[in-house]
C-alpha cells in the first residue's frame, strides 16, 4: 500500500502574511514614481545608490525562488561538492571588490548599459550585435523562471494547479507595474524591503532544516547514497567545470546587465568596489545555504524511506526492465504528491543495476541515464516538498512572503536589465532619428511589457534539456564569454578591434546554442569552456587580422 | 583528507556571514534610502526651469 502524500499546512493566516507583504511592496514601489524625471533617474537612479541598499538590491535581484530551487537541486544531486561554486563566487567578488577589475573603468565612463561601452570602443554595429545576443540569451534565461517557481508555490502553498497560471501572472504583473513606472528608484526601495523578507525566510528555512535532519544527518545521507561521491568537487565535477565556473562568475560579476546596472547606480567607483566585497559573503550564502537545503531534503526523504528489493525476474536485464516499468507507473504521481521516499530507493536500485549491467550490455546505459534524469527532476522538487512537510502555519506564511519577495525583485531587476538593453542598444541605435530622454523612457517601459508577455509564453512551451542550474548558466554563457572578453580586451588591449569583438560574439554564442538543442547531447562543461575558447580565438584573430581603424 | 569538516566550516561562514550582513543592511539601509530621496528631490529642483 502506498503512503499518503504530503499536504501543506498553508492556512488563511499564511495567505494573509504573504498578501500583506506583496501589497506593501507594490504600494512602496508605486509611491516613488514621482522621483522619476529622466532616463538616468529611471535606469540608474541618478547614480545615487549607497553601499547597503546597493548590496540589498544586488542580492535580491540575483536571488529568486528559482535560485533557491536550482541551488537546492544542485546540492541534492552533487552533495557537498556543489559548494565549490559558492567558494568560487566569494573569491571572484573579493577579487573584483579589491581590484575594481572592469567595474571601476565602466563606472567612471558613466554609461547606462554594457553594450553602450561597445559603441564607444568598437562602433555601433558591435553595440547592436551584443545587444541582440544579450537580449536573446537574457530572455531565454528569464523564460523558465515562472514555470519552475510556480511548481514551488504549488507545493508549498497547496494552491490547486488550475490557479497556478493566474498566480504567476499576478506576480509578474506586480513586478511589471512598479518596474515600468518607477524604474531603478522603485527597484532600490522595494529591493530593500524584499531583502529583509527574503533574508528572514532564508534564516528560518535553514534553522528548520538543521532541526529536522541536523548536519550529521546530511553528511550521512551523502556518504550513504551518493556511491562514494558528494565531497570531492575535483573528482565529482571535474577541473573543466570548475575552470568554466571561475570564468563565468568573473563575467557575471562584472558585465551581467542586472549586476552591472547596480555598479552604474552607485554613488562612485569606490562604493561599487565596497559593494562587491560586502556582497561576496552574501553570494557565498546564496549558494551554500540553499544547496544545504537540497542535501537536507535528501537526508529527510531517505530517513523516511524503506528498503526496496529487486523485482524477481530471471536475468538482471529483465529486472532492470521490470523496475523501470514500475517506476514509470508511479514516479510522476509520487513526485506530484510528495512521496519522494518511495521513488528515491527505486531510482538508486535502478541506477546500480543498470551500471553493473552496462559492463556486459552497453544498452543498459540508457536506464542509468533515465534514472539520473529522474533523480535530477526529483532533486528540483525535494526541497519544496520538505518545506511543505515540515513548516508549521505562520512560519510557512513568513517563508512564502520571503520567497515571493525574492522572486518579484528578481523579475523586476531582470525586466529592467533586459528591457534597457532592448530599448537602449537595439531599438534606439537603429532608429532613424535620435530619441529624446522621454522617448527612451517610454520605449523602455513598453519593452518591459513586451518582455513579460514573452517569458509567460516561453515558460509554457519550452522543455528543459537537463538540470535547471545548467540551463540557466548556459543561456547566460551565450553572451557572457564574448561580453567579458570584448570588454576586457577593449579596456586593456590597444589592438582590440570591432571585427575581433564581432567574431567573439558570434563564435561564443554557437556552442551555448548547441547545448540548448538536446539532440546534440553536448556536455555542459564542454559547451561552456568551448564557448570561452572560441570567443577568445575569434577576438584575438579578428583583432590581429583586422586592426581597428582610427576613429574620429 | 576528509572534506566533511571543510564543508562544515564553509557552511558556518556562509550562514553566519549572511545573517550578520543582512542585519547590518536592515539597520543601515533606511538612512541610505532617505539620502537617495533627498538627492533625487534636489536633482529635480535643480533641473526645473
Amino acid at each position: 500500500m502506498s503512503s499518503p502524500g504530503i499536504v501543506s499546512s498553508f492556512s488563511l493566516l499564511d495567505l494573509a502574511i504573504a498578501v500583506a507583504s506583496l501589497v506593501a511592496t507594490l504600494w512602496i514601489g508605486l509611491r516613488v514614481k514621482r522621483y522619476i524625471g529622466t532616463i538616468e533617474d529611471y535606469l540608474v537612479a541618478s547614480r545615487g545608490m549607497g553601499l547597503y541598499v546597493g548590496a540589498a538590491s544586488l542580492l535580491s535581484t540575483e536571488v529568486g525562488i528559482i535560485t533557491y530551487m536550482y541551488q537546492a537541486q544542485f546540492g541534492f544531486v552533487a552533495g557537498f561538492s556543489a559548494f565549490v561554486t559558492g567558494l568560487i563566487t566569494l573569491a571572484v567578488c573579493l577579487f573584483v571588490g579589491r581590484t575594481g577589475f572592469v567595474i571601476t573603468r565602466l563606472r567612471e565612463m558613466e554609461i547606462l548599459t554594457v553594450p553602450e561601452y561597445f559603441e564607444r570602443r568598437y562602433g555601433r554595429g558591435v553595440r547592436v550585435l551584443a545587444g541582440v545576443l544579450m537580449a536573446f540569451g537574457g530572455s531565454l534565461n528569464l523564460g523558465i523562471f515562472p514555470i519552475i517557481e510556480a511548481r514551488f508555490l504549488a507545493i508549498v502553498t497547496g494552491i490547486p494547479s488550475q490557479y497556478l497560471g493566474w498566480t504567476m501572472a499576478a506576480l509578474l504583473l506586480i513586478a511589471l507595474v512598479y518596474t515600468a513606472l518607477g524604474g531603478m528608484v522603485s527597484l532600490i526601495v522595494t529591493n530593500y524591503l524584499q531583502y529583509v523578507f527574503l533574508a528572514a525566510g532564508t534564516v528560518i528555512v535553514t534553522l528548520v532544516c538543521l532541526r529536522e535532519v541536523g548536519w550529521g544527518g546530511m553528511v550521512s545521507a551523502v556518504e550513504g547514497h551518493m556511491d562514494g561521491h558528494g565531497f570531492n568537487p575535483i573528482e565529482d565535477l571535474g577541473v573543466g567545470f570548475i575552470l568554466w565556473q571561475v570564468l563565468l562568475w568573473i563575467a557575471l560579476m562584472t558585465v551581467w546587465q542586472s549586476v552591472a546596472m547596480r555598479t552604474f547606480s552607485t554613488k562612485d567607483a569606490a562604493v561599487g568596489k565596497k559593494m562587491f566585497t560586502l556582497t561576496g559573503y552574501l553570494f557565498l550564502g546564496r549558494a551554500l545555504i540553499p544547496m544545504a537545503w537540497g542535501i537536507a531534503a535528501l537526508a529527510f526523504f531517505w530517513g523516511k524511506s524503506a528498503p526496496v528489493v529487486a523485482p524477481s525476474a530471471p536475468t538482471r536485464s529483465a529486472q532492470i526492465e521490470e523496475l523501470d516499468k514500475d517506476l514509470g507507473a508511479t514516479f510522476r504521481r509520487d513526485l506530484d504528491e510528495g512521496r519522494l521516499e518511495r521513488a528515491l530507493p527505486q531510482l538508486e536500485l535502478l541506477e546500480r543495476l543498470a551500471r553493473e549491467e552496462k559492463l556486459q550490455d552497453p544498452e543498459a546505459a540508457r536506464f542509468e541515464d533515465s534514472a539520473r534524469e529522474r533523480r535530477g527532476e526529483l532533486g528540483l522538487l525535494a526541497m519544496p516538498w520538505m518545506l511543505a512537510a515540515t513548516l508549521p502555519t505562520g512560519l510557512l506564511g513568513l517563508v512564502v512572503a520571503g520567497m515571493l519577495a525574492a522572486s518579484i525583485s528578481t523579475y523586476a531587476g531582470y525586466f529592467l536589465g533586459w528591457s534597457s538593453i532592448i530599448a537602449q542598444d537595439i531599438v534606439a541605435p537603429l532608429a532613424k532619428k535620435e530619441l529624446s530622454s522621454e522617448g527612451r523612457l517610454r520605449l523602455t517601459r513598453v519593452t518591459v511589457v513586451g518582455l513579460t508577455v514573452f517569458i509567460m509564453i516561453w515558460s509554457l512551451v519550452y522543455d528543459l534539456p537537463g538540470p535547471a542550474y545548467f540551463y540557466l548558466q548556459v543561456t547566460a554563457n551565450l553572451f557572457m564569454a564574448p561580453t567579458l572578453i570584448a570588454v576586457v580586451g577593449g579596456l586593456y588591449w590597444r589592438r582590440a578591434s570591432a571585427t575581433g569583438a564581432a567574431l567573439a560574439f558570434l563564435l561564443g554564442a554557437i556552442t551555448s546554442l548547441a547545448y540548448l538543442a538536446p539532440q546534440l547531447k553536448l556536455d555542459v562543461a564542454t559547451a561552456g569552456n568551448l564557448s570561452w575558447a572560441l570567443a577568445v580565438t575569434g577576438f584575438a584573430l579578428g583583432s590581429l587580422l583586422f586592426p581597428q581603424r582610427a576613429r574620429s | 583528507m576528509s572534506w566533511a569538516p571543510f564543508w562544515l566550516l564553509a557552511f558556518v561562514v556562509a550562514f553566519a556571514g549572511f545573517t550578520l550582513i543582512s542585519l547590518v543592511i536592515a539597520v543601515r539601509g533606511v538612512a541610505e534610502i532617505r539620502e537617495l530621496f533627498t538627492a533625487l528631490k534636489e536633482e529635480r529642483r535643480r533641473k526645473q526651469p
